[in-house]
């Protein structure tokens, strides 16, 4: 047998030819797909991402894997995500508002900015809820603006995290009303439900799920969303009662700027899918489910922007 | 190995430098964030300079010991860095393969000389731990090893 | 009553038992591994009990949480690593009485102590869920911070040659925590303008690193293994009936430290990580040998483990009536309970009773079957690490200590924090600093910065806003215990230096038993 460089050059030239164009030609997707959580296993982020796995992965076609990369409230995860992840739809990363928004005017060194990817969907939301415990004196929201203005920075209201949903919105409303309140900030809702019960605090400035999980005891005295949020039926919105303020957390996953329209479309549809089929499980804890995409998920982005922006660049 | 050393006069100094490390690159921190770490700050460098003071005035300990063979101490510390700097570059499962085998190689030295057919002996065992190790991160708890340039 | 009746037969079927026992063990190896941590545990099996029936699904979780609190244990005895940051203590004198070839007898008090404290959490937790619920809420950000200071106070006890050099380990160990975002401000410090440094230094890396590797290191230089050569299983002089006749003979410890690991355990955000050091350290003063601790007696051993395992279900008190999480893992046991719509409160306790109970019982079972299931694999991984030449004891261990280190975070930054921070510790050691002090100070900077800003930022209208920090009885309560722990600790020890107490000292050095 003669070997000849020339047919082994010719034929591994026509393989890789096959290979690429059958690269090109394939479905998306036809491998495991990798969802980071920029947080740790346990929290609002991570239960919906186990929620939305099974869903995916019968979408798809494809295995989805869950994994953490928690630290710096997010940052860690996605300044790597920026710098480093292929633009080929294989790796997703959940990112929230207004984390991305807050941490790269507020930290010297973010590592990452808040448009350096493509946003394929928002996916839910969790509107802000001004949540006082059963036997505070206050009833309404009036009550607590009266007495805020007698007292002003008396009040204090614990909320989760410097700078986050929670704390710009409440920034918002001390605006609004022109009172001066007190924020504190916890580590998460679990010491803020401690914080309340034990009346270490005078009410929270959280979101609508801590109001549903606490509904034996607490009054929920406003929403920050646009309409009644279908856990909380009786709890007005900010709106209703003067109040121009609708915030809080978005949720969604992201990819790397330069992935494919098409993968982008096929991650829309999965996830828009598996926002449908839990819905029934997420609604009554205070979700309110969004189907934020494209030029949509723009709007959101300049409008919170907007909101947050300027309270921001003035704590800076 | 015996080393003479004022241990006092020497924690004293090592808690001034992390302390100096930690506080002139700061820039530019807000009153709640520094207000605490200020503090723990203030308290490291009294403690630090009680130290020193002490270490001229009573020392306690005046040498330190280091047991065993300072080469060898010093090739493994070397080693375990070497181990991790490889992985970005080899992965996870190649760097572990040769890491274990070197590591192995050379601490299997000190009792006698390791003949090819230890060596040869060796392999299995070896490429059976890290298999299992390696799969059962991978596969069962879904973790992404490093997978560097060859897989 | 009936419920709980009802909850007993409906946890007595062979499906309940097995998963049980499956859940024990996986969680008994995950436990045992440094880096894989309990929380992570619940985290996995989560997708799969979403096809579980709610009570399967809940004892699958609480049988892997009691399993992987356990585990902890086998690796702080045989090879000084703590598998999980609550069996730090377990350390202290487990370690040394591996080194003594006490290795078995240390395993077996451990594995007796963490069933007593596993059941006797559960009987709090079936008795008195809802006024230790009240108490668990009266601990607001000033509360914390004395509770924080508490728990610093241990690090007199904790440096055994030098106050100082302990003191300095502290603050060594509190200026680690700070580094990356500022619990309260929200500003990143201390990056160096690196921007994964955010993240900070994440406990468990630093308690493998300062723990692990400078025990490699001794081993590699030294030639030797983990344990000595000589000692081998040692059943036929030490039984285990021996070992259970010695801890219940003197219950005094073990009543002590289940308590000490009650209270703690509902205090949101301290958690097993603190329980075990603090009921260490009070055996240790009550003791009447107080010397021979951290030398390799047994009821720090005791001590140590039956508090975290007290824990596990002690840390549900909050969290089942009042939906705080006392512990990391609960966060993930709550959202369960959420997702099959349950929620926590006093209903859980009379509409879903018997699910709850069946929960909380299964626990207690899950205590009960760490007795087969511990002595049989203590035994087993026991004889591995002996047998084990150390020239593959030592890149194993190593292996497994990079690859827990990275699974946590999914980060090899991590894995080079954790490096660094062992060799560093390797020196530190050299000249009289110890990890304890280090990793006390750890966990404790984070809880103490934030209750300390937050009672000042809460107290922006007061004219002297510190005072908020002793306005609550039970925080000029635990400011006392500081006060109190403090003196405790130092008196002693000023007493002994002017020579006062030359006499009690001579008694206190003869006895280990």
């Amino acid at each position: 047998m003669t070997f000849n460089y020339k047919t082994l050059a010719l034929s591994v030239t026509a393989i890789t030819a096959i290979g690429v164009a059958g690269l090109a030609l394939a479905e998306y997707p036809e491998d495991t797909i990798t969802y980071i959580i920029p947080f740790d296993p346990g929290g609002e982020s991570d239960v919906t991402a186990r929620f939305q796995e099974p869903v995916l992965e019968e979408v798809l076609g494809v295995s989805v894997n869950v994994t953490h990369r928690p630290g710096g409230g997010g940052a860690v995860a996605w300044s790597e995500f920026q710098n480093s992840a292929e633009p080929d739809g294989y790796e997703i990363i959940g990112v929230n508002i207004p984390h991305i928004i807050g941490q790269p005017i507020q930290r010297n060194d973010a590592g990452y900015t808040t448009d350096d990817w493509r946003i394929v969907t928002f996916f839910h939301s969790t509107p802000n809820a001004l949540i006082v415990s059963d036997d505070s004196p206050y009833d309404t929201l009036e009550d607590l603006i009266e007495d805020a203005k007698e007292n002003p920075e008396a009040i204090t209201l614990g909320g989760s995290g410097t700078y986050s949903a929670n704390h710009l919105d409440m920034l918002r409303f001390e605006q609004e009303a022109d009172i001066d309140l007190t924020y504190i900030p916890f580590s998460g809702t679990g010491p803020l439900k401690g914080a309340l019960e034990g009346g270490h605090i005078a009410g929270i400035f959280n979101y609508t799920m801590l109001g549903t999980e606490m509904a034996d005891s607490v009054k929920v005295l406003a929403v920050a969303a646009e309409e009644r949020v279908k856990a909380l039926p009786d709890a007005p919105t900010f709106k209703e009662q003067g109040y121009d303020i609708v915030g809080g957390a978005y949720r969604g996953v992201a990819v790397p700027k330069d992935t494919p329209d098409d993968v982008v479309a096929t991650l829309e549809e999965a996830f828009a899918e598996a926002n449908r089929q839990i819905t029934e499980r997420q609604e009554p804890l205070g979700f309110v489910m969004e189907y934020i995409t494209g030029d949509e998920v723009d709007e959101v982005m300049a409008m919170l922007r907007e909101a947050y922006g300027p309270i921001l660049e003035e704590a800076e | 190995m015996i080393l003479r050393l004022n241990t006092d006069i020497a924690s004293g100094v090592l808690g001034l430098v992390f302390g100096a490390v930690l506080w002139f690159p700061r820039g530019d921190i807000g009153r709640l964030s520094i207000i605490f770490p200020r503090a723990i700050l203030l308290i490291l460098a009294l403690i630090s300079i009680a130290l020193i003071v002490k270490g001229f005035i009573k020392p306690s300990g005046r040498q330190i010991e280091i047991t065993g063979s300072p080469r060898r101490l010093a090739t493994v510390m070397i080693g375990f860095f070497v181990w991790w700097g490889v992985v970005e570059i080899l992965g996870f499962l190649l760097t572990t393969l040769i890491a274990f085998f070197s590591l192995t190689w050379y601490l299997a030295r000190v009792e006698t000389a390791v003949t090819w057919q230890r060596m040869l002996k060796w392999t299995p065992v070896i490429l059976v731990l890290v298999g299992v190790f390696y799969l059962t991160f991978t596969e069962v708890l879904n973790v992404r090893l490093p997978s560097g340039m060859f897989f | 009553m009936d419920m709980l009746l009802e909850a007993l037969t409906s946890l007595l079927t062979f499906e309940s038992m097995l998963t049980v026992l499956i859940g024990v063990s996986a969680g008994l190896f995950i436990g045992a591994m440094p880096g894989l941590t309990a929380t992570m545990a619940l985290a996995m099996l989560l997708p799969f009990t979403f096809s579980m029936e709610a009570l399967q699904g809940l004892i699958a979780l609480g049988a892997v949480y009691m399993g992987s609190i356990y585990g902890g244990a086998f690796t702080a005895i045989l090879i000084n690593t703590p598998g999980t940051p609550s069996s730090i203590a377990t350390t202290f004198d487990g370690y040394p009485m591996a080194r003594q070839g006490r290795a078995y007898e240390a395993l077996a008090a451990a594995t007796i102590a963490s069933v007593v404290g596993g059941i006797v959490g559960v009987i709090f937790l079936l008795i008195l869920a809802p006024p230790l619920a009240r108490l668990a809420v009266a601990f607001g950000p000033s509360e914390m911070f004395w509770v924080a200071m508490l728990g610093l106070t241990l690090v007199a006890s904790l440096s055994s040659d030098s106050l100082l050099k302990g003191l300095l380990g502290g603050c060594i160990g509190i200026l680690l925590s700070t580094i990356g975002v500022s619990p309260v401000g929200g500003e990143s410090r201390f990056t160096f303008g690196y921007p994964p440094l955010q993240g900070g230094i994440e406990l468990i890396v630093a308690l493998i690193g300062l723990f692990v590797i400078p025990e490699l290191l001794t081993m590699s230089a030294e030639g030797r293994g983990a344990l000595p050569d000589g000692g081998e299983l040692r059943k036929k002089e030490v039984s285990i009936a021996k070992i259970a006749r010695r801890i219940f003979s003197k219950p005094a410890n073990l009543i002590r430290s289940c308590l000490i690991g009650q209270v703690i355990a509902i205090i949101p955000g301290a958690g097993g990580n603190v329980t075990s050091l603090v009921a260490y350290n009070e055996a240790r003063r009550f003791s009447k040998e107080p010397k021979s601790f951290g030398k390799g007696n047994v009821d720090g051993v005791v001590a140590s483990e039956s508090s975290n395992n007290v824990m596990v279900a002690g840390s549900m008190v909050p969290l089942l009536t009042l939906g705080i999480p006392g512990a990391p893992p609960d966060a993930i046991i709550l959202g369960v309970l959420l997702m099959h719509g349950l929620r926590p409160g006093l209903d859980l306790f009379t509409q879903s009773g018997v699910l709850t109970n069946g929960f909380i019982l299964s626990m207690g079972l899950a205590a009960l079957m760490l007795l087969p299931v511990g002595l049989l694999g203590g035994r087993v991984i026991h004889r591995v690490v002996i047998r084990t030449p150390y020239y593959f004891l030592v890149p194993s261990i190593a292996m497994v200590t990079i690859l827990g280190t990275f699974a946590l975070r999914n980060s090899m930054l991590d894995v080079g924090i954790m490096l660094l921070l062992g060799t560093a510790g390797y020196f530190l050691r050299l000249i009289g600093i110890q990890a304890a002090p280090i990793v006390l100070g750890l966990i404790l900077g984070g809880i103490a910065e934030q209750g300390y800003v937050q009672t000042l930022m809460a107290a922006v209208v007061d004219p002297i806003p510190w005072l908020r920090l002793v306005r609550n009885p039970l925080s000029m309560v635990l400011a006392g215990l500081v006060v109190l722990g403090a003196a405790t600790a130092l008196v002693p020890m000023w007493l002994a230096r002017k020579g006062l107490l030359d006499k009690v000292d001579d008694n206190d050095s003869g006895g280990s038993s």
